[in-house]
């Protein structure tokens, strides 16, 4: 992999010249919130530790977009109506979000939307020498750090910036302005990312013992922790939205008045709901919600589907987003400090 | 095209929030005009009957005998019956104190104690449309919402059951990635309410009032201990719950108290 470095000033001019491939994104302010949007300028990007409402995620699967319109004769997709986009400062949970959601989408029988946007998505990464929040638990998932997912990944060391160049776009993208970075990485910035790193290690609040939890999950089955959170879940569904390896989506047709004309769009499910685990007949599989809340927790912290792998990335967005706290922390801690 | 559908627009008690929606669909009204035979629908037209209806779409609450009398006849001459907007659905804003008792008392403290309007009027105690006859079909809102109504109306006229969001108002909240007011300390109704209106309160930064009627699922008694803890009153809080939710709630909240005993 190609590690090159930049000025800290010359951030702006670079992010620039990429309009060359398409819209400039990147996490910005809207209101009391920071959100992936639309940059016009290089001065509304907060790139400094703190973390989106929502993952990258909306922009890959959104949570609400028309799959195709059909009349009687054809359907049309549009996909070539998707916008090309560079986002600057995805974190690096959210590229370990991307990547369990690529495993979903991409793998076996892609899924032609999540693909095309992937494909017209430039996604340029940033760490900073400070973890994002108090409530980061990235450190306990082993998301802390990146080796793939991303085109281009800026380590910020404050006077400079480590890049690496994770794709081929990547490479296309830095040969746009070529002048902007360098290649002699000395010995001096070297050690200033391994302190940068080492430092940042010893800053997180919160973890979560990963080492034992997977199998204390195995066991809790039948625990009445379950039921207990059951009975607290608001059953709002915001932990399911703000998730980043959350995918699931219900599909619904829209009939136009008239001329057999229609739409097909889709929509983020959610697995906390009723009507979610709702099958033929009136039966649920999943009738209690903390039956629901069990089968979200085992697939974020023991395993999701055919990976074997917990799907949580450590962001903690389910630590602020849940109004009577249930969330990755509560949940590992209650399992853990049961028998 | 075959026959041409026959669809009524029946008004009770409400503000009309929803004949009005039907009026500001733009070039879909003139749409709807080509594909059915609009029979009834008295904020757009003066002729208006009830006969062999294969839609009947409903709004407002029942307060009066001579309403119920028309709600039946309706349910007789229609194929399917749409009850739209908050009102037809769960009773409305007028139906808060449902269950109370005393509603002669307060209707008379409102209209006087005069025997001879009520004797006229024949009102009764303010009630949603399921409570008299069935309702298939359920476009809940205050008002609804014209994206829900066009969707609901275009499927039953093309024979296809339509499918409108069960999820709450957070849902859509999160989508907007808006500041979570329930964990600023508001009194905010979101998990408890019936979504599809594009959370355009919290958006604004008002808290869920809880128009668009309870949500069919929802934990109730969590958001009642939630709310009790951040310093709100429990008349403050079942003030609140009341407000929109109608009959439903009604039966909610009893099962709350029974649960919280």
């Amino acid at each position: 992999m190609r590690v090159l470095w930049m000025e800290k000033g010359k951030l702006k001019e670079f992010f620039y010249s990429m309009k060359a491939f398409g819209e400039l994104w990147g996490p910005i302010q809207k209101g009391k919130t920071r959100i992936y949007g639309k940059a016009e300028n290089f001065s509304d990007l907060k790139l400094e530790p703190g973390r989106t409402a929502l993952p990258i995620k909306k922009l890959i699967h959104p949570s609400k977009f028309t799959m195709f319109k059909y009349d009687k004769q054809e359907y049309s997709t549009k996909l070539e109506n998707i916008p090309r986009r560079v986002i600057l400062g995805v974190s690096p949970c959210d590229i370990h979000g991307l990547l369990k959601l690529d495993e979903i989408f991409l793998e076996e029988e892609p899924d032609p939307y999540y693909e095309k946007r992937r494909d017209n998505t430039a996604i340029i990464g940033i760490s900073y020498c400070k973890p994002c929040c108090d409530s980061c638990i990235c450190q306990s998932m082993g998301t802390d750090v990146v080796d793939e997912g991303y085109d281009l990944f800026f380590s910020d060391l404050e006077d400079f910036y480590l890049v690496w160049v994770g794709s081929s776009l990547g490479d296309d993208l830095v040969r746009l302005n070529p002048a902007v970075f360098h290649d002699d990485i000395d010995r001096t910035k070297l050690e200033k990312f391994v302190e940068c790193k080492k430092e940042r290690d010893k800053l997180f609040a919160c973890s979560i013992d990963m080492d034992v939890l997977p199998d204390i999950m195995e066991l809790s089955y039948d625990s009445p922790i379950w039921d207990e959170l059951g009975d607290k879940c608001l059953e709002c569904g915001a932990c399911t939205m703000v998730c980043p390896s959350c995918n699931c989506y219900n599909v619904i047709d829209e009939v136009y008045l008239s001329e057999g004309k229609g739409k097909r769009f889709r929509y983020w499910d959610c697995c906390i709901f009723k009507e979610y685990s709702l099958v033929a007949g009136d039966h649920n599989f999943r009738e209690n919600r903390g039956e629901r809340l069990r089968l979200w927790y085992g697939h974020k912290l023991n395993s999701f589907g055919p990976y074997g792998r917990p799907a949580c990335v450590g962001c903690g967005r389910c630590v602020d987003a849940c109004p009577v706290d249930i969330n990755v922390l509560t949940v590992a801690r209650a399992l853990l400090e049961s028998k | 095209m075959l026959n041409k559908k026959r669809i009524g627009i029946y008004s009770f008690t409400g503000c009309s929030g929803e004949q009005l929606v039907i009026l500001e669909c733009g070039k879909y009204l003139l749409k709807l005009y080509e594909v059915v035979d609009i029979v009834g629908f008295p904020m757009a037209q003066s002729k208006n009957t009830i006969m062999d209806l294969d839609i009947a779409l409903l709004e407002g609450s029942i307060t009066t005998e001579s309403q119920l009398a028309e709600l039946k006849e309706i349910r007789d001459s229609a194929k399917t019956l749409v009850a739209l907007g908050t009102c037809a659905c769960y009773g409305g804003i007028q139906s808060m104190k449902l269950g109370e008792g005393d509603w002669k008392k307060r209707f008379q403290e409102v209209y006087g104690a005069d025997d001879k309007l009520y004797n006229k009027m024949k009102p009764m105690e303010s009630k949603p449309c399921n409570e008299f006859v069935t309702i298939d079909y359920y476009i809940p809102g205050c008002p609804m919402d014209k994206g829900q109504f066009l969707h609901t109306i275009s499927h039953i006229i093309n024979d296809t059951p339509p499918h409108l969001y069960p999820f709450p108002v957070c849902t859509e909240c999160k989508w907007k990635e808006n500041d979570c007011l329930l964990n600023r300390g508001e009194l905010c109704l979101g998990p408890l309410t019936r979504g599809g209106c594009g959370a355009v309160c919290p958006s604004h930064n008002i808290p869920c009032v809880g128009c668009w009627g309870p949500a069919e699922v929802t934990n109730m008694p969590s958001e009642y201990k939630l709310l009790l803890e951040k310093g709100y009153s429990q008349i403050e809080i079942f003030r609140n719950f009341r407000k929109f939710g109608g009959t439903p709630m009604v039966e909610k909240l009893k099962n709350m108290m029974e649960k919280l005993r």
